[in-house]
């Protein structure tokens, strides 16, 4: 089978590696030249855009940012539906690995169906140390067929993949991946500077409270950034600002109360105020110290 | 050891039970002798007042619903701070989650008494409590909280020294930042998910795998997921710790904690 892989960045660059390494021919394409060029030393074909992709492979990945970058690269001028089998193309699935708004997934389903062309939403969530060991959780939408063929191929990228629903459950998942997850980073933020101001060791009590009931990924993880005061970014917190533009919108459509979400939101935007966007989101910890005045 | 334990609710009566089943000699009392029943069979002695209980014991272990409960049991009328013979070394052990600012101050005052007071409050609810799995969370004297490991030992799995007094208070009020912002967080992302058509259940699923595992997903979630509200953990009593934060937060000088 012919693979494509498209957006080749933190995330989209190790798992385009681990369809490589499994022995699949890969056509690739990517904004900027500079992240093909590992792939095309791994045997990668590098081409010159997303519908030379489409010409090449049957399924194709995409990982890139937003909603509009995923638009663009589907449907733009050089798209990769100008690469399907009406046009003399292989290109007969798409597999839509970014996290954008479940509405625009279920857009691009419909668009791609109308061309004979199936469709997943597949967003991921464990960072880039998850992408790098194939050790994602992937979250798909779409027909159950269209899963069953591509799952041999999740199984290279991830160790949990579930089947979430129809075509855009994925993303809708995935939002709430990022809710749940950001609160907590949030939550850990307000807890670390609480500890602090009150002149207890922040590193004594994220041990303690690791094993119980308070026990999470996101204390172990960003927890201990924070302790470290180590910022640099796992995952640029700018991205879950994006995220939760998505996720709000989406429940200012549904009319859906998210009080939480909507606190967090507005401290991210706090954090981007201070051109912290390209730190990790263990950065939201500075944000709630400022607030306090005391760093 | 003489063990005297006050608070014998959901959390008391099994953490007490374990000190009686590892063989110590418990003093108790408690405002309703239904209170009592579950110790008919084990080696227990019943008293009229909490200072009764602090004459015949070493350590007295107190888990109780709020700050003024405990001040009340150590300080108030008839309390252990009556009762305690001088020079006796009398340890009281407070595991009830209270407001940081009052255990340090039931702390100092304990102190000028010549009595030592740890705070040790514990996650991990009634389902921890019955399993001795507990998180215990513990401010005070170093000397002082070796003396009482061995019995936190029989009543959790994870007990951490975090600081001077009240600091068990403060990673407990840490606690229930996570754990109730995580609840809702989790509350709000299911309702999401079915405003959005789609079945919270598998989106659980796929959670688990990923970044924002917790314990809360795994257990609050599935609760939700079975809309089976019965208290595991009673929600006033969250309501009650969420204000500690606050209460703590505005100790530690008005820090800002938005969620």
């Amino acid at each position: 089978m012919k693979l494509g892989f498209i957006g080749l960045g933190a995330m989209g660059r190790p798992l385009a590696g681990h369809l490589l390494k499994a022995g699949y021919a890969l056509a690739v394409w990517s904004r900027r030249p500079e992240g093909s060029a590992p792939l095309r030393a791994a045997g990668a074909r590098v081409c010159a855009s997303p519908a030379e992709v489409a010409r090449h492979a049957e399924i194709v990945f995409t990982m890139v940012t937003g909603s509009e970058d995923v638009a663009t690269v589907v449907l733009g001028e050089e798209g990769l539906i100008h690469g399907s089998s009406d046009g003399g193309g292989l290109f007969s699935t798409l597999v839509d690995m970014s996290t954008i708004a479940p509405s625009m997934a279920r857009y691009l389903a419909v668009r791609l169906e109308e061309r004979g062309i199936g469709m997943l939403d597949a967003p991921v969530s464990g960072g880039v140390t998850a992408a790098e060991s194939a050790a994602l959780a992937i979250m798909v939408g779409g027909p159950a067929e269209t899963l069953a063929q591509v799952r041999p191929l999740f199984d290279l990228l991830g160790k949990t993949i579930v089947h979430v629903g129809e075509n855009g459950a994925g993303q809708v998942a995935k939002a709430c991946n990022q809710m749940v997850m950001v609160a907590a980073i949030e939550a850990c933020a307000e807890a670390m500077c609480l500890a602090a101001a009150s002149a207890v060791d922040p590193l004594k009590v994220r041990l303690a409270l690791l094993g119980g009931a308070a026990g999470s990924r996101v204390l172990e993880v960003f927890g201990a950034r924070m302790v470290d005061r180590d910022f640099h970014a796992g995952v640029e917190a700018r991205l879950h600002h994006k995220d939760f533009g998505i996720l709000l919108d989406e429940a200012h459509r549904l009319g859906c109360p998210l009080p939480i979400a909507a606190v967090v939101r507005q401290q991210l935007n706090a954090l981007m105020a201070q051109g912290w966007g390209r730190d990790d989101s263990a950065a939201l910890l500075r944000v709630v110290e400022q607030e306090s005045r005391r760093k | 050891m003489q063990i005297g334990f006050i608070g014998l609710g959901l959390m008391g009566c099994p953490m007490a039970l374990h000190l009686a089943r590892a063989g110590h000699r418990l003093h108790l009392w408690a405002r309703r002798p239904v209170s009592l029943e579950p110790f008919k069979d084990v080696d227990a002695h019943a008293h009229l007042s909490a200072a009764e209980v602090a004459k015949h014991a070493e350590i007295v272990i107190t888990m109780v619903a709020d700050g003024p409960d405990v001040a009340q049991v150590c300080l108030g009328e008839g309390g252990l701070a009556e009762g305690a013979k001088a020079g006796s070394g009398l340890v009281i052990v407070d595991m009830s989650t209270i407001a940081p600012a009052v255990a340090r101050d039931v702390g100092a005052r304990l102190a000028a008494k010549g009595i030592e007071f740890l705070d040790a409050p514990v996650s991990g609810g009634e389902v921890g409590a019955k399993a001795a799995t507990l998180t215990i969370m513990v401010g005070g004297n170093a000397a002082v909280f070796e003396k009482v490991k061995p019995l936190f030992e029989k009543m959790g799995k994870s007990t951490t020294l975090i600081g001077d007094c009240g600091a068990g208070q403060v990673a407990k009020a840490c606690n229930q930042i996570l754990t109730g912002v995580g609840v809702a967080a989790v509350a709000e992302a299911f309702n999401f998910a079915r405003k959005s058509g789609v079945d919270p259940a598998r989106v659980r699923e796929a959670l688990l795998g990923g970044f924002a595992y917790s314990k809360i997903l795994e257990n609050h979630g599935q609760r939700m997921l079975d809309r089976n509200f019965k208290p595991g953990f009673k929600a006033w009593m969250h309501q009650k710790d969420c204000s500690t934060p606050w209460s703590a937060a505005a100790w530690a000088k008005r820090i800002r904690s938005p969620c």
